[in-house]
């Protein structure tokens, strides 16, 4: 795909993720790992908990976040459901994820299960951090799904996320934080 | 040109003016206008209530009253409705099943007809009113614009449109006399939707939601006059 | 259960006809509803920005032409439903699910029972499902002595208030923040203040225990896949993604309607689904499941996954003319455009389906029997606005003229005698003047004002609430 083209998606993507009152940047994969600390940093979370991806090392995310006094913890983490989700006096949690895929003109990320990525991590504690590579980036949702799945079984779970975790059971007035992340970030690698 | 005209049973019970005033009209706009002697009643009420048996035998006579190919002319969006959407349901598994088609395809409400020909009645009506959208006219005939456009034509008259024209009014047939206060509820809320546009009348092209409206507004106090969409051109 | 609706080939069958018992009640509840003008404020409020937002989505979205496609994938797969059942059960069983098909609630609820004692189960977490409301599971639960917790804020502060919902998507659409601040003041003994903020997060602190401690998941399904047996489930808050993530059991209850064939149809229904319900083109979650927890995963995700396939009345309906009752996605848009719903909310109905589509959905699914199947149907002007309002273009208005003529009641059966009465006179146009003529002298008579005040007989219900006038154009 052309760079401009995936410029563009890009461009779509942060816009409609702000519409969603989640929000995105685009990053180079040196600067990933600076940003994924400061994002961190700003929200105060304790402590990380990071699919065990390769791709991750290799930006330098779990290193840089370390450095910067997270505590992270790679998946599977080696914690009851209760220290999991954050009860008992934990510290504040970050999920990170490495997105699949993204749709563009919903602000929509589709999280894989897998191996080292499990099915809950972004929904465990208030934050969620999304590492993606710009060439996941698709228009639509149909593009995102169909041709991914033709012909083979999805994997156990696939989550369409699109933004922070909300409610608007009170009132119909929709309000960030019911049971899933209350904040979310997407850094968008721009050479990957 | 040459038109049928359905009285409507309801007109012929409590407001004959109404039938008269939707011949007047066609008449003045230049329509040759028949009045079926054996007609009755299109059938919808015991349709809606769920007694499709009784009510094909009364919409068979209706299907007799207007045989022929003069397009057929109703002052009601609901009868019209019945006529275009029910019988072809009503009569579907029966012998008469095509002649229900095609009267469906010849049947129009009074000012959908007047409009789609280009015609005028060249009503002398004055003042301001405030258009009802009856249910079966707005969403089973799909005509919004055309009692409007047929409003319009009147000089002297300006529309001034109410807070949730579109919403249902609460007579709904039956519905009216089985769940009464859930009915009245929703009338008090047509009526001072109305009287507050400060329009002389209330117009609309179904006698059962005005006398329904109009019945409600009396008895909870609210001052409001209605007058049909066929009355309003015939003047 | 039993349906006796009569299956055909197609086109206008006639009707079916069962008898119950004659009753007032929906009259009375719609009454009372009518009178508690908290109840109405909070509807009107969240019916109007349903209504605003709706508008909004219907010109940013080609709503119209999905709408069109919907009908259509909906019709093709409701045809081929069978197949599609199969299919999908073949493809949730390669990827590890066990598949179950249950005729009636009673046996789903049996299903789920058993298979919590035999797994020494103590808590399931539940996330929002209509069909588990529908079979009754959670007293089945509690009456065999489990614990189970609704999960989805809505639906949770509606089990602390011993409640039932109101609405398909916003159970909870009735309470206000004052009467839920109240709830969980009582529910805590802890202060809390009445903003959103701080109602939610009690709720998020106080589920979390049991999302932590659930030794399985329930969750209904909005829409399975057949191609690759794949359970959607659609959510804004979390609680799904938890429910069907953390326990080591996870049982998923579907309508066995809701069933499209591959992911080009499941991708429409991923959008307008959302769209029609919270006028948006995307819920924020969507789990898609296929099956277990993957050998080579770890961490989180069930071991079991039991896919429960409800018939409960919805096969009879194929090759009726009510089988178009089978194309809704439940996204209570038609509750949000009723009128009568709008006046009297969910609860009124007696039905967790409320609004158009529980007026017709009800009585079909419970075979035209009982109580609220003789009155639901007669609880509608049939204004039509739930057409407008539905984004698979389900005709309720005609749905509802139909199970009006299925039922058959003691006030039905009086009813058809007077119309058989009417008919007659009707049919002749000399009985038919004839009798025009007596009701316009009657009318004179008693309107010797302008108005009657009160009819005899049948009028007397149209007097009950208005005047009648006795000369047109009426003088008020």
């Amino acid at each position: 795909m052309p760079a401009t083209e995936t410029d563009a998606l890009v461009a779509r993507l942060i816009g409609q993720l702000e519409r969603r009152r989640a929000s995105g940047e685009g990053v180079t994969a040196a600067e990933a790992a600076a940003a994924a600390a400061d994002r961190m940093m700003a929200w105060g979370a304790g402590r990380a908990v990071v699919p065990d991806d390769p791709w991750l090392v290799e930006l330098g995310v779990p290193a840089a976040l370390a450095a910067s006094g997270v505590e992270v913890l790679t998946w599977p983490p080696t914690l009851s459901p209760r220290e999991l989700l954050g009860l008992d006096g934990a510290p504040a949690t970050c999920g990170v994820t490495v997105p699949a895929a993204a749709v563009a003109e919903r602000g929509t990320l589709v999280l894989e299960s897998g191996p080292g990525h499990g099915r809950a991590l972004d929904v465990l504690g208030p934050f969620h951090l999304a590492l993606l590579r710009a060439s996941r980036v698709v228009d639509t949702l149909a593009e995102a799904l169909a041709p991914r799945f033709r012909g083979r079984r999805p994997p156990s779970a696939v989550s369409l996320v699109s933004g922070p975790s909300r409610t608007s059971d009170i009132e119909k007035i929709s309000t960030l934080g019911a049971h899933g992340a209350l904040s979310e970030h997407v850094l968008i690698v721009v050479d990957a | 040109m040459r038109a049928l005209l359905m009285r409507t049973c309801l007109a012929d019970l409590a407001a004959p003016a109404v039938a008269r005033a939707a011949r007047g009209a066609l008449e003045r706009a230049g329509v040759q206008v028949l009045v079926p002697r054996r007609q009755t009643c299109c059938g919808q009420p015991a349709w809606s209530a769920g007694h499709p048996e009784q009510a094909r035998a009364v919409a068979r006579r209706t299907l007799r009253a207007f045989a022929g190919e003069d397009p057929v002319v109703v002052p009601s969006g609901s009868c019209a409705a019945m006529l275009v959407h029910g019988y072809p349901e009503l009569f579907a598994d029966d012998p008469e099943a095509g002649a229900a088609r095609a009267l469906a395809s010849r049947t129009l409400e009074l000012s959908q007809f007047l409009v789609r020909h280009d015609l005028s009645p060249g009503s002398g009506a004055s003042g301001a009113v405030t258009y009802h959208d009856s249910c079966h006219m707005l969403r089973i005939l799909g005509e919004r614009d055309s009692p409007r456009a047929a409003l319009a034509g009147v000089a002297g008259l300006e529309l001034r449109e109410m807070a949730d024209t579109e919403v249902c009014c609460g007579f709904g047939g039956t519905f009216a006399l089985s769940f009464p206060e859930v009915s009245g509820s929703l009338g008090e809320q047509k009526a001072r939707n109305a009287a507050a546009t400060g329009a002389d009348e209330l117009v609309a092209c179904d006698l059962s939601c005005l006398l329904h409206i109009v019945g409600r507004a009396r008895r909870v106090g609210v001052p409001l006059r209605a007058r049909h969409l066929a009355e309003v051109l015939a003047a | 259960m039993r349906l006796r609706v009569r299956r055909t080939s197609g086109g206008t069958a006639p009707p079916p006809r069962v008898a119950y018992p004659e009753t007032e009640a929906l009259r009375e509840r719609a009454r009372e509803a009518l009178q508690d003008d908290q109840l109405r404020g909070n509807l009107r409020a969240a019916a109007g920005s349903w209504a605003k937002g709706q508008a909004a989505v219907r010109e940013r979205y080609p709503f119209a032409e999905m709408r069109a496609e919907a009908r259509r994938i909906r019709t093709e797969d409701i045809r081929r439903l069978p197949e599609l059942l199969d299919l999908l059960e073949e493809r949730v069983r390669a990827a590890g699910g066990t598949v179950v098909r249950v005729a009636d609630g009673e046996a789903a609820c049996r299903y789920v029972v058993e298979l919590a004692r035999r797994r020494g189960a103590r808590l399931l977490a539940k996330s929002k499902s209509m069909a588990t409301e529908e079979i009754k599971l959670n007293e089945a639960l509690e009456e065999a002595g489990l614990r189970v917790v609704e999960t989805d804020l809505g639906e949770w502060i509606l089990q602390l208030r011993g409640d039932h919902p109101s609405h398909i998507i916003a159970p909870a659409v009735h309470l206000n923040r004052d009467q839920i601040a109240d709830l969980f003041r009582r529910h805590s003994g802890e202060e809390i203040p009445n903003d959103r903020e701080a109602l939610i997060a009690y709720a998020r602190r106080r589920l979390r225990e049991d999302f932590a401690a659930a030794d399985i998941g329930v969750s209904g399904v909005n829409l399975a896949v057949a191609e690759t047996g794949t359970l959607c489930v659609m959510e804004n808050e979390g609680n799904v993604r938890l429910v069907t993530a953390l326990p080591p059991v996870h049982v998923a209850l579907l309508g066995m309607e809701r069933v499209v064939a591959d992911w080009e149809e499941a991708a429409l229904f991923l959008e307008l689904l959302p769209m029609a319900a919270i006028n948006d083109d995307a819920a924020t979650y969507v789990s898609l499941i296929t099956g277990t927890r993957a050998p080579d995963e770890a961490g989180d995700g069930p071991t079991e996954l039991h896919l429960v396939i409800l018939d409960g009345g919805r096969s009879a309906l194929r090759g009726t003319p009510f089988e178009e009752a089978l194309h809704c996605i439940r996204c209570g848009a038609c509750l949000y455009s009723c009128p009568m719903w709008r006046s009297v909310g969910g609860q009124a109905y007696g039905s967790p389906y409320s609004g158009p589509i529980g007026a017709v959905i009800t009585p079909l699914l419970e075979g035209m029997r009982g109580e609220r199947s003789s009155e639901l149907p007669f609880f509608s002007s049939l204004c039509g606005a739930c057409h407008q309002a539905c984004p698979v273009g389900i005709p309720l208005h005609d749905l509802l003229v139909r199970a009006r003529a299925a039922v058959d009641t003691p006030a039905s059966r009086r009813a058809r005698l007077a119309f058989r009465a009417w008919s007659i006179l009707w049919r002749w146009p000399p009985t038919y003047r004839a009798s025009v003529a007596l009701a316009r002298i009657g009318l004179a008579v008693m309107g010797r004002r302008g108005w009657v005040r009160r009819l005899p007989g049948p009028g007397a219900a149209w007097t009950d609430q208005r005047d009648l006038p006795s000369r047109w154009p009426p003088h008020p």
